[in-house]
């Protein structure tokens, strides 16, 4: 909906030269979801914690869609409906809560079991309030409580986001900085559950989830330089990939996942090159003098590439069909890096020092550009140094790096709804190059 | 004669006879042979048939075909017996009422008496005109046929929603109102020229499929200015989905652009 309201907003308003307004009229849209906190049906400690966490990963999932106005939870009403035959929803449809919706349930543990029953309720229409219910079945865990809590939030958006579905099930890839080596590592979209996927002893960077989720490109460190590795997620160990001479780096899936393009120096001078995801059958598709690097695909469409290239001096944004072809340049001046495509296609996301240079001292900050007509939007400002935004899948939220003093062991993991806002860390310093998981 | 012959006696060779005897012999052994041979065969059966089978086909004439004999039907083993039980007898014959004769007279039945009553009051007409209900009228002026489901405000004027089957907009209201936001958000206000639509309006016809895909996107009521038409069209084409339709069916729905810049 982010990218809507932008697309909406960008062509009328979005003029070379002048400010941009983003009016607050689709705020106003947006619908008023009141989150109940569950009902817990058994009353032993254990349900207790597990409707915490539930009801804070609930909430916040929520909170963090960008497409609800939730209700802050200081103003709900006092009682706990667990049941569709317990709520009265005119205490929730009324001032001070103002809910155009609810989201209720309860929770119980059964056994060994975690039951999970939720509703959400349309406050407005009296004759059939009820839009839809599920029920939760799973192994009692305060992982699990956090998991249907997910699930749940993602109906949720699935129903009301009009046609996105949502990420709380979705995972972020990085780079773990551990003193002198770095490993990559994963985290669940909101921060939580970071652990290791590999343990090289070495500088791993460019963590590039495949669209299946099976597999994780990434280039390494080593006897050779960097060269590009590849980690399955399903075996848990790496697998081959058919490396060549020269510095290797920056590997990019084709949304089908039977294509891999990266920058590769095995010829001298780096350019992009396509191969198939066991490094067989590689083709170069730049040949121009100067460094080409970070390939992005279009997602949408898999049939153009947008990428980093230095041939007129400072690197700049380029596009080109996936064979080679149709060179557009983006960026007209500065110093653009690591860019993103948007799933939909229309936006690419990107860092950008727009002043770079002696006398001109320029943050490095995340831009949007949307495609078709070249006008972009600045989306960090002051925050320090920004780089390696990625999109997310539903294309509402983007995550970047951020280091707020500039200093490389500073840097950290933020995210962001794609207009700019809701910005938050999701980890502490000592992590780098993030990459939303396709789905 | 030889050239080497010492003696008469040595001259003569017997030649002759010596040929002789000798065809004598290999005739009359060959002879022997085929004799031997034609005897045997003659006289001895051929391979594989004993001589008492030769040229004969065994066959018994008999004088009836020997089919099964016919069993007697066995009476008491039968199910239903052959003999049933008598029908009953039928009803007696009522006694029909002897036909009337010449002579009888006819007598009418008695009628009930009417019962009497009273005249209902009716209310007398008012005498002052009676306010008519308030019809929900467009910018444009133009009345509308059903109530909307969802009415928008927007910069240019209204954007206005009607489901064609009312059950189903009351039913999943939730979803109607998601899919008006959606196409309000996408109306470019911008596009319609302002002066040719200046207090016209549009109406678009599409169906919201089970998957929540609008399709069959049509005008129904062009308002005269192609600008607000196409921008009207636009604002749903931009949609790919309106998110799972709740409903088992696809939903007709009626949506309305005013134009009115102010």
């Amino acid at each position: 909906m982010a990218a809507l309201t932008l697309c909406l907003l960008g062509s009328p308003l979005l003029h070379a030269q002048d400010p941009i307004h983003l009016e607050a009229t689709n705020s106003a849209d947006r619908i008023r979801l009141a989150v109940a906190n569950f009902k817990p049906q058994t009353g032993d400690a254990n349900t207790g914690a597990y409707k915490q966490t539930f009801d804070t990963t609930l909430f916040s999932d929520l909170t963090s869609a960008g497409l609800f106005d939730v209700v802050s939870k200081d103003m709900l009403p006092q009682s706990t409906p667990g049941f569709p035959a317990e709520i009265n929803l005119t205490q929730w449809s009324a001032a001070p809560s103002s809910a155009a919706m609810v989201a209720f349930g309860n929770l119980s543990t059964q056994g060994n079991h975690l039951v999970v029953s939720g509703f959400l309720d349309d406050t407005k229409n009296t004759q059939f309030p009820q839009v839809f219910a599920k029920q939760y079945n799973e192994e009692a865990s305060e992982d699990n409580a956090r998991q249907i809590a997910h699930r749940f939030a993602d109906e949720i958006i699935f129903r009301l986001g009009g046609g996105v579905s949502g990420i709380a099930e979705t995972k972020i890839y990085y780079v773990k900085i551990l003193g002198p080596n770095k490993e990559i590592y994963e985290m669940d979209y909101d921060g939580a559950n970071q652990h290791a996927i590999t343990h090289l002893g070495t500088v791993s960077l460019s963590p590039r989830v495949s669209p299946d989720n099976s597999r994780i490109a990434f280039s390494t460190l080593g006897r050779d330089g960097f060269q590009l590795k590849m980690f399955s997620l399903l075996l848990n160990r790496p697998v081959n990939f058919n490396s060549a001479g020269g510095t290797n780096l920056s590997p990019a899936w084709s949304p089908s996942g039977q294509q891999l393009a990266f920058s590769s120096s095995r010829t001298g001078d780096p350019e992009i090159w396509i191969s198939d995801p066991e490094g067989n059958i590689a083709h170069k598709i730049t040949a121009f003098r100067g460094p080409d690097v970070s390939p992005t695909w279009n997602p949408k469409t898999g049939a153009q590439i947008a990428w980093i290239s230095g041939r007129s001096g400072l690197p700049q944004l380029y596009i080109m069909d996936a064979d080679g072809s149709g060179i557009t340049r983006l960026t007209d001046g500065g110093y653009a890096t690591s860019p993103s495509w948007s799933p939909n296609g229309q936006f690419i996301t990107f860092a950008w020092d727009r002043k770079y240079g002696p006398g001109a001292p320029g943050g490095q900050d995340i831009y949007i550009m949307e495609i078709a007509s070249k006008k972009w939007i600045q989306l960090t400002h002051d925050g320090g140094r920004c780089d390696f935004p990625s999109w997310s899948p539903d294309g509402r939220h983007i995550v970047y790096a951020n280091s707020p003093d500039g200093k490389a062991d500073h840097t950290r993991i933020m995210s962001m709804l794609a207009d700019g806002t809701q910005k938050k860390a999701l980890t502490g310093s000592g992590a780098d190059m993030p990459n939303w998981s396709w789905k | 004669m030889s050239a080497y012959a010492s003696s008469p006696d040595e001259q003569n060779d017997h030649f002759g006879s010596g040929v002789g005897g000798s065809v004598l012999l290999h005739a009359v052994v060959f002879a022997g042979i085929i004799g031997w041979a034609i005897f045997n065969h003659l006289h001895n059966p051929s391979l594989g048939e004993t001589s008492s089978q030769v040229g004969s086909i065994q066959a018994s004439m008999v004088s009836a075909i020997p089919l099964p004999t016919k069993a007697p039907p066995v009476k008491d083993q039968v199910l239903t017996p052959d003999d049933v039980s008598k029908a009953a007898a039928p009803p007696p014959k009522e006694a029909a009422l002897p036909p009337p004769k010449e002579t009888d007279v006819l007598i009418k039945a008695k009628t009930p008496p009417a019962t009497k009553t009273a005249p209902v009051p009716t209310p007398a007409p008012p005498k002052h005109a009676q306010p008519t209900p308030d019809t929900p009228k467009a910018n444009s002026g133009e009345q509308a046929t059903q109530l909307p489901q969802s009415v928008s405000q927007t910069t240019n004027g209204t954007a206005t929603l009607t489901v064609q089957n009312r059950a189903l907009g009351l039913r999943y209201a939730y979803y109607i109102r998601i899919v008006s936001s959606r196409i309000t958000q996408n109306y470019n206000q911008e596009f319609p020229d302002p002066r040719a639509s200046q207090d016209k309006s549009v109406t678009v016809l599409f169906d919201i499929d089970r998957s929540g895909t609008p399709t069959n996107l049509r005008i129904e009521a062009a308002s005269g200015s192609p600008t607000l038409d196409s921008a009207g069209k636009r604002a749903i084409q931009e949609v790919d989905n309106f998110g799972p339709n709740p409903a088992a069916e696809s939903i007709p729905i009626a949506f309305k652009f005013d134009y009115h810049h102010p």
